[in-house]
């Protein structure tokens, strides 16, 4: 088993320590090995497209989880104790968010987009002088949708595991219902909350099958991944896959932890 | 990026002279110039005036140029930043249709890319190109290019794109894993199913895969006749198990060895034969393509000076040189060639001999749009 | 929550802002796609109106992808599930418990590196001059991995182990070390005993990371065209060509169409088949 298990870590970190060893190549084709050297970490930290990529991306991962936590969590606590056809409805809206694969929500978001500029344009620019056009907003639109279906379903799984006889206590202490939610509710939900946010975080920034169709000329980190391996790769590339690797398992580790203390408490 | 020669000395002059004139006289009628065109290129060179300028006041931002895989000089696009403080954006694409596919559906942020010559006249039906104001392109000059290669970028005496490069579509073959060369796209599609299966690859593109497919069978490059395409599609599918990969990025594989052949541009052939002499570059006795690209301007840029200033300086003689001997294209410009290494003057590879080159085709427009040849790629590659 | 009932008012604003994300980014999108799988392609590419059924009658065309997806996705799904069970159960049951949480993170954090990177690493290591080059050196020559359907697979196994241990993990952590105890006790075989309580309680774990995995592979593109190099061709590779190569939106459309009736019935088959065992819903979701 202790065996198994270690071919399986090896398994899973030959090809990033591949990545890794790369990124300290002195040479210019990430492929070929030349000598040891660290200056692509400085090239590629003060290549203003990478760390635009970078910051686009965070932008848009920030945003899909802060918005998807909130409204997946609105949906959760509103399809709780709702039932006939709106729960239906909604039940079948958050299957279909996840069912429907990546592709599919790009291609079809961006027929729609193009479809709708088509027609409001020409009038915009008339009045406003303005044009519509995809980029980051778009993109976040479409992660959101996939993302509050993950963080509702989370947040419900939670709810319904929740001890009942706890907000009956504060009900009959006469608490507000507000203050039943923010003093009871919220904490108890906190953990999957938090961990739907990071999980709609790390799909939102690791994304590039959707965002390769609605990011219009806005550049996240991935596409420009895809865009530097198309042109041939320099370790740049792999520079910033390792300190992406690094900060995220870091990251990773201390959500964890909090989760962790946060699951003890409960 | 120290190299660009700031003046052009009268020993120099007289040398590239000769080096030049023997170029263009021995078997390149072609390149046909005239000595007036290359006295512009000294020129250009020697007075401050004409070369791209240290600051560009009003340039800022980003320009996102779009143009194909290994065709440009990252060294030239650096000083070019340096210079102006634009940053540019490189992204590459594999075949015309993609980047067609892209402007249509909008939304691209292009402010420069690099169409093909029988593309431009559907870019301009459909309005997705900008008519070029040649003012604001002081370095290009209409009367150093070779005319054969610049036509299709005019339409009604109005110029959408201006010339940058040309070029032949061969195959290129390691010698040190096949003995047999084939000579012909006939004996190359034999060869995929045959000696070489597993070792073959085709571009991603419809022009080049079905026209050498075409051509393997007799037919013209840019068919559109439904039998002729039936069939060619029939020799596609069949290669198709014996095929190492379909990817307009073809170099990586022949590399690493993965790969001992493939449908290969001039560029990347001069490009491969660098670091592996072993790689040889055929211009199939059957036909093939000739071509030039084009800087253009998509509609709709968010950075249109920038877009201008980044065409002008990559048109600039002493950097185009620059860029022909980093991606191994050979120029259309007559100034640009005057500043070539003899070496690359000479290597066939960029200047085939008249007799090979004879049997090629220029694109048609027809090709682009052509529904059945877009479908019947699609069908082989999803076959 | 409760058993006082909520004001009507209060349930609406909970819901409004998933719902106009559903509305416009969900429904508004399929429907202009349902809709465009009826028009025709225009002389240069793009959409007409029009209604025709040609687009759908046109599908066969590309049944050789609908196939190549139909069997890598679910092989890769199971292969994933049958590689990632083993190293959940001995993270959920032999690592001493201060461990669990940092070796699971160990296997999440390949997840959170860039996927087209991994994906790029792997054309290293399984092109000719990586594992085959070491093959060779023992004696086994000529092996081919790259741009085939087992790159592929291996690529899906290493994309998504990292996404089917968790809940495989969680599930098994939950069991009740006291059945197994009491089963032992009993007298049953250690592989009775996993195969009577371990397995069908993990199940629901199982089912949601393969469930996540099938989706995801279904819709893939890049892990066919990196590992499978234009030859090993799914679904989602068909609609980037009609879509940003031949440009035949209809025809695109129509398949994405016939991709998604596909995913709600095995979707639907799958759940009815797995869940309706497990009799556990809910728990099988997250």
């Amino acid at each position: 088993m202790r065996i198994y298990a270690s071919l399986i870590y090896i398994f899973l970190y030959a090809p990033i320590a591949l990545i890794v060893a790369l990124s300290f190549n002195a040479g210019k084709q990430s492929m070929v090995w030349t000598g040891f050297s660290v200056e692509w970490y400085g090239k590629a930290f003060s290549n203003p497209l990478i760390t635009e990529a970078l910051g686009t991306s965070v932008m848009i991962a920030l945003a899909t989880a802060v918005l998807s936590a909130i409204f997946g969590t609105m949906a959760a606590l509103g399809l709780e104790r709702t039932k006939g056809w709106l729960r239906i409805v909604f039940d079948a809206l958050i299957y279909i968010a996840i069912m429907v694969p990546g592709i599919v929500i790009g291609i079809s978001s961006l027929i729609t987009f193009v479809t709708i500029f088509d027609v409001v344009n020409p009038a915009l620019e008339a009045l406003f002088n303005l044009r519509l056009r995809m980029g980051m907003w778009s993109v976040i639109a479409t992660h959101v949708l996939f993302n509050i279906a993950v963080v509702a379903l989370m947040v419900r799984a939670r709810l319904q595991g929740m001890d009942r006889s706890l907000v009956e206590a504060s009900e009959d202490l006469y608490a507000t219902p507000m203050g039943t939610f923010r003093q009871v509710v919220l904490p108890l939900l906190a953990p999957s909350i938090l961990a739907g946010a990071l999980l709609a975080f790390t799909f939102s920034f690791e994304d590039f099958i959707i965002a390769f169709f609605v990011a219009g000329p806005d550049v996240t980190l991935p596409i420009y991944v895809f865009s530097a391996i198309r042109r041939g790769v320099t370790p740049e590339i792999n520079a910033i896959g390792t300190v992406v690797l690094l900060t995220s398992l870091l990251l990773l580790l201390i959500a964890q932890w909090i989760l962790q203390r946060g699951n003890k408490q409960a | 990026m120290k190299k660009i020669p700031d003046l052009i000395t009268a020993e120099k002059f007289v040398e590239e002279l000769r080096r030049y004139q023997k170029g263009s006289i021995s078997r390149r009628q072609f390149m046909g110039a005239t000595g007036l065109g290359l006295a512009t290129a000294v020129l250009a060179g020697a007075v401050p005036g004409l070369r791209p300028r240290k600051a560009h006041a009003a340039l800022s931002g980003t320009v996102n140029f779009t143009t194909w895989p290994s065709y440009f000089a990252q060294e030239n696009l650096d000083k070019f930043t340096a210079d102006t403080g634009v940053k540019v954006n490189v992204a590459v694409f594999g075949s015309n249709e993609e980047m067609l596919a892209k402007l249509q559906a909008g939304s691209t942020g292009w402010d420069v890319f690099v169409p093909t010559n029988y593309a431009i006249s559907t870019y301009k039906d459909l309005g997705l190109i900008e008519e070029l104001d040649l003012t604001r392109m002081p370095n290009y000059d209409p009367a150093s290019q070779e005319q054969r290669f610049t036509a299709e970028g005019i339409i009604d005496g109005k110029t959408y794109a201006v010339p940058k490069n040309w070029g032949t579509t061969g195959f290129v073959v390691n010698t040190k894993n096949v003995t047999q060369v084939p000579s012909s796209w006939k004996e190359f599609f034999e060869a995929t199913q045959g000696p070489l299966s597993g070792r073959v690859m085709v571009h991603d593109y419809q022009l080049t895969t079905i026209g050498a497919a075409l051509k393997a069978l007799g037919y013209g490059f840019n068919s559109v006749d439904e039998k002729e395409l039936a069939e060619a599609e029939k020799l596609l599918i069949a290669s198709k198990p014996h095929l190492f990969g379909i990817n307009s990025d073809y170099k990586p594989s022949l590399i690493s060895g993965d790969a001992w052949a493939s449908v290969c541009w001039t560029g990347d052939a001069t490009q491969l034969q660098r670091d592996m002499p072993e790689m040889k570059y055929v211009l199939a006795k059957d036909g093939g393509e000739i071509w030039s690209d084009f800087y253009a301007i998509p509609k709709g840029g968010q950075n249109l000076d920038a877009a201008y200033a980044l065409i002008d300086f990559l048109l600039t003689p002493a950097i185009n040189a620059i860029e022909v001997k980093a991606h191994g294209y050979p120029s259309t410009d007559s100034r640009t060639n005057a500043l070539v290494p003899k070496e690359m003057l000479d290597n066939p590879i960029l200047y085939p001999a008249a007799e090979s080159l004879s049997p090629l085709e220029f694109g048609a427009a027809a090709t682009l749009t052509n529904p059945l040849r877009a479908e019947i790629m699609a069908r082989f590659k999803a076959a | 929550m409760s058993t006082h009932t909520r004001s009507p008012l209060v349930t609406g604003l909970l819901l409004a802002p998933a719902g106009v994300f559903f509305f416009f980014m969900l429904i508004l999108p399929l429907l202009v796609m349902l809709v465009f799988s009826f028009g025709e392609r225009a002389a240069a590419g793009g959409y007409v109106p029009a209604f025709t059924f040609d687009n759908y009658l046109n599908l066969p065309a590309r049944g050789k992808a609908f196939l190549n997806t139909l069997t890598l996705a679910p092989l890769g799904t199971l292969l994933t599930a049958v590689i990632a069970f083993p190293m959940a159960y001995f993270l959920a049951v032999k690592v001493p418990p201060k461990w669990r949480v940092v070796m699971l993170v160990l296997v999440m954090a390949p997840f959170w590196t860039s996927q087209l990177m991994r994906y790029y690493a792997w054309i290293m290591i399984l092109g000719s001059k990586g594992l085959p080059a070491w093959l060779a050196w023992i004696g086994i020559t000529d092996v081919r991995l790259l741009n085939t359907p087992t790159a592929v697979l291996i690529g899906a196994v290493y994309g998504f182990l990292p996404l089917m241990v968790p809940p495989i993990y969680v599930s098994l952590e939950k069991l009740d070390k006291r059945l197994l105890e009491a089963s032992a006790d009993l007298g049953a075989t250690p592989w009775h005993t996993f195969w009577q309580i371990t397995l069908p309680l993990s199940l629901p774990g199982v089912a949601t990371g393969s469930m996540l995995v099938f989706i995801l592979l279904m819709g893939d593109y890049i892990l066919p065209q990196y590992l499978g190099g234009g030859k090993v061709f799914f679904i989602g590779n068909a609609l980037v060509d009609l879509f940003l190569q031949s440009r035949n939106w209809p025809y695109g459309a129509a398949v994405s169409v016939a991709l998604v009736i596909i995913m709600f019935v095995t979707v639907y088959f799958y759940m009815r088949f797995v869940l309706g065992k497990t009799d556990q819903r809910r728990a099988a979701l997250v």
